[in-house]
This record gives C-alpha cells, structure tokens and sequence, in this order.
C-alpha cells in the first residue's frame, strides 16, 4: 500500500485525508491488508460465496402503494432545499 | 422504595402492586441519569415525552407487557422526533421523521424510551471512545472503558439507571460490553429483528437485541422486539416462541460444545480460572461438555475485517450533506460538498474502515479480498452446522480479559480488533448469542459467552437463566452486593 493507492481509494471513498494524518492512515491500512492477507493460505477452490447467513432471495409481495406521499417532511430535513426540491451546488452552467 | 439496580420483573411488580406511581418511577429514572451524568451514557434525554406517557399510565391503564418500563434506545435507531446521532457529527442535527420497527414494538408494549445511549461512531469500536459525543465511563472504575459499540446502553443498566436498553451486534457490540460491564445481553438470530430505522453498518451482520440486568429480563424484551417486518427483506417470517416459556425448565443433559481451537491459554489465568468455575457449575446443573472442532475459527476476525468494511464503505455513501444530517460550509461545487461534508462528519476510525472498504471492493481486489472472505465465511458457517450436529450450545469467554483503561490499546487498531475474537463467529455465523456475568476479575466483570444454534433463542436464554438463579454474578453492583 503507497500513498499514491491511499489517494486513490480516498477519492473513491471522497474523503480527503489532511498532510499530517497520512502517513498514519497509510501505515494503518497496510497494517490491516497485511493482517486480513492470511485468509490467501485458506483452499478456497470451489467454495460458494456466502453473502448473507439467510441465503434467502428477497420475499415478494404484491406492489401496493403504502406510503404516503411526506414530501415537505423529507426536505424540511434537508440542509438545502425548496418546495421541491434538495439543493446542490450547480453542476452543469 | 428505590428502583434504582431493579429488574423488569422487579419493577413490574412494584407497578403493579402500586407500590410506585409510573410517573414516580420515571421521575426517579431521571434523577438516577442526572445523578451519573459523569458516565456520559445518554446523548439526548427524552424527559418531557417520558413523563407525559407515565402520567397517561397512571390515568388509564397500561396494556402492554412491559407497561411504564424505562428503556434506554441506543442512538442507532431513528426514533420519531427525537434526534438520532449514531454517535456521530455526521447525524449531530438529524431528527428521524419515523421511528425502527424495534423502537415501536417496544413502545407499543409499554416501554417508555427515556432517552437515546452513548455508542461508538457508526458502531464502529470496541471501547466507546470513538464516539463524537466523547467517552463513556464503565460505571465499574472512573477510567474503564464499558466496551462497545453500545457501551452507553451497557453501562446505564450496570449502574442501575435503567432496567433494560436495546443495543445492536455486529461483530459483538452487545455481548462485549455486556460483558465488560456486568449485565445480561444477547445477539439473536440474523433477521429474527427487523433492520428498518437501524442506521446500517453491515448489513449482512447487524442485528439488534435486548441488554439487561438478567436473562429473563432478556426474554421479556425479545418477546416485544420480535416481530416479521415486510419492510425488511432479511426479516425472518417464522413463529415467534414465548421466549420466557422454557426458562425455568431444568438443563439436565444439555450438550455444550467447548471449541477445541480457541486457545485459553493466552488468557489471564483469572479468566480461565472463572471460566473453569462456569462449567463445573453447569455440570452440577446437569449439563454435559463436548470437545468440538471449529477448524476456521482462527479466520473469523481477519474475515470480518474484509466484509465489515466493505458494507461500510458502501452503506456509509448514503452520507453526502444533500439529503440529510450534516453539510460542510460554502462548497464550491458539488464534488467539493461530498469530500468536505463526508471529511468532516466522520471520524477517523470510520474514515479509516470505508477506506478499507473501498480497497477490497475495487476492480482488482474484489475476488482477493472481498470474494475470499465470503468464501471463508462459508466454511466457518459450515464448521458451525458440523459442530450443531453433536452439541445444542456452544461455551467461551464472551471477551479475552475485564475491562481496560481508556487509551490503553493505544492507535493500533489491529489491537482492538481483537478484543472481538470470541464474539465474531456468531455474526458471521448469524447465530444467536448471549453474554451472562460469570465472575469478578480485580472487582471488574467477565461475562461468559453462549452460543445457539440458529433460532434456538430460547436455549440460550434457558442455559442462563438455569445459571443466574444457582449464582449472584449477576446481582453484584457497582455500589456492592445487591440485597
């Protein structure tokens, strides 16, 4: 793991990591990928993937409209928005 | 009378022999939370709301089960109208427009949320102090932490403050602090609660569960959190038992697994030495002990640190500043607004697990990482369905010592990570698993850790139950023997 790798994965992750804590967070991440490597001795060769202990699909239901429309209770907890609509920034000029 | 250290049962007694008013009892409630303000447990009291509803109580009478009952709901679940942190800036001004599933089977029950708990940001920690709202203290020693992530919840039921708090699991955010803190707590089955209005983490693990003075207390609140959610498509659509049905059955002949792999000998000699206590007496209780083999269980932590963070990383994109919570001051365009907000309103820790998150599920590491730890998570899953073949319980320590100081893991997260060796498994696994007090290491609390095959809840709870009405770990207190 290299600093180079560290920005790339932050900007995926869009968080940016100040001058003074990179080197940690550097050494920390490495320290953890080392550490979650020994899961490479384990034979693994035809073994499922298993995503989630239920191993269930999704229950169906029938598609019935069950909420109610709670528009301005939604946006009223926003940080930015109108009657309509969450505010950004604008993004095409 | 005082209620301060009572149980639910206690206290539904006392209730119902009118030996205390509901508004008495959440008056008191909220003298013994000002009283130990100094444990930091609470982030947001809900005082006004709680005494209205006991005063409701008092004029008409209560239905519910656990009618007037104080309960102490981590700041993870979005209750209605009542600002819901997760311990985080991110969330320092969101007010939830709806409350969890959980939150409303218990408040349909009776229980009155007295306020929202102190827990690890995002319920990422072991220890609490990686909360935004500052440490929380174990009501056992001045600078112990309680364990986490819901170590606010835990240490306002060890200090008596409350008789029961929700709490939820991961990878033994209940059972740890359960332990390191002296009371009862138990993870249940993956899906047995519903996930709707939990703030997520990972989602494949996260469950919620009841922490309590006792195991029966225990049963009494799963009996309530309980219920099949269409909201959630992981909640579990099968009979729901009586939880307190089978408790006083007696364990004669019940088989309990000890894991051939967990090596005790790493352990202080004091908590081998209680552990060793715990299974003579449940060998005078009937029980008998059967080595087991977990070949994979060595994996669990390194496994848990692949999958844990990649569904961080993914469910923690949801935080940008637009919608919700948190957004940073003048962005000077939108990619701008997401960096800073997200820069900001999270703390390191959790920076550092959607880092690692995004490394094991970026193209080219994704089968490495991400694809290889799940399927390791199978064979520790299927070294569990082995192992359930022979025995009906499995039996460890729930954590590796008591309590430690704060900051005494230092910043190696490697370190703290361990600390949930033992109660790993159980998420992984989506096995149910509780943490009972088992003795006293240099006045602090263990606990001892139970593990169920899946939805066999009731088991679990039956195990401890048998143990805590033969022992008193559990009614010892911070202030001293309870009488």
């Amino acid at each position: 793991m290299d600093k180079k790798t560290v920005s790339t994965i932050a900007y995926l992750s869009r968080l940016s990591l100040y001058g003074e804590n990179e080197d940690k967070i550097t050494k920390d991440l490495e320290n953890i990928i080392k550490f979650v490597d020994q899961l490479d001795q384990v034979d693994t060769e035809n073994i499922e993937p298993l995503a989630s202990p239920l191993e269930k699909t999704a229950k169906t239901r029938t598609d019935n409209i069950t909420a109610k429309n709670r528009k301005e209770v939604f946006l009223e907890r926003s940080p930015k928005s109108n009657d309509d609509y969450f505010l950004v920034p604008r993004v095409v000029e | 009378m005082s209620v301060q250290y009572k149980s639910i049962k206690e206290l539904k007694n006392m209730l119902n022999n009118r030996d205390i008013s509901h508004t008495e009892l959440i008056q008191e409630t909220f003298l013994n939370i000002k009283n130990n303000s100094k444990l930091n447990a609470f982030i947001t009291l809900n005082e006004e709301e709680s005494l209205k509803k006991a005063n409701n109580l008092d004029n008409i009478a209560g239905s519910g089960s656990l009618a007037g009952i104080p309960i102490a709901q981590k700041d993870l679940f979005c209750t209605k109208d009542l600002k819901t942190t997760c311990g985080s800036n991110m969330l320092s001004n969101f007010i939830p427009p709806y409350s969890a599933t959980v939150i409303k089977n218990l408040e349909n029950a009776g229980c009155i949320s007295v306020g929202k708990t102190n827990m690890d940001e995002f319920a990422m920690g072991s220890s609490n102090e990686t909360s935004f709202y500052g440490n929380v203290q174990n009501p056992w020693g001045e600078n112990l932490v309680p364990g986490g992530s819901s170590g606010g919840s835990a240490a306002a039921v060890a200090a008596g403050i409350v008789p029961a708090a929700s709490g939820t699991d991961t990878g033994g955010s209940i059972r740890q602090p359960a332990s390191l803190c002296g009371i009862s707590g138990l993870k249940p089955t993956y899906g047995r609660i519903s996930r709707w209005g939990m703030i997520a983490f990972a989602s494949s693990l996260d469950q919620a569960g009841p922490m309590a003075r006792t195991a029966e207390d225990c049963a009494l609140l799963l009996n309530e959190m309980c219920s099949h959610d269409e909201k959630d498509t992981t909640s579990i659509d099968e009979a729901i038992p009586d939880f307190t049905e089978n408790l006083n059955s007696s364990i004669q002949g019940l088989k309990i697994g000890l894991v051939k792999e967990f090596d005790l000998s790493k352990l202080d000699n004091d908590v081998v030495q209680i552990f060793e206590e715990s299974k003579k007496h449940y060998e005078s209780l009937g029980a008998e002990f059967i080595e087991i083999s977990l070949p994979n269980i060595s994996l669990s932590v390194p496994t848990y640190y692949v999958v844990a963070p990649a569904e961080c990383s993914s469910n923690l994109s949801r935080f940008d500043g637009v919608k919700f919570g948190k957004r940073c001051d003048n962005p000077k365009d939108l990619e701008e607004l997401y960096i800073k907000t997200r820069s900001e309103g999270f703390g390191d820790e959790v920076k550092r697990r959607i880092l690692i998150g995004s490394y094991v599920l970026s193209a080219g590491f994704y089968d490495a990482y991400y694809k290889k730890a799940q399927q390791v998570r199978r064979l520790i899953k299927n070294d569990f369905d082995s192992a359930f073949k022979n025995v009906d319980i499995i039996m460890s320590p729930t954590t590796r010592g008591a309590a430690f100081e704060a900051g005494s893991k230092g910043d190696d997260p490697i370190q703290m990570y361990l600390e949930d060796l033992f109660t790993i498994p159980a998420n992984l696994a989506g096995l149910p698993a509780m943490s009972i007090p088992n003795g006293m290491v240099d006045n602090k609390p263990i606990g001892l850790q139970l593990i169920g095959n899946f939805l066999d809840e009731s088991r679990l709870l039956q195990a401890a139950h048998n143990f805590q009405i033969s022992t008193d770990w559990h009614l010892k207190t911070p202030s001293g023997s309870k009488s």
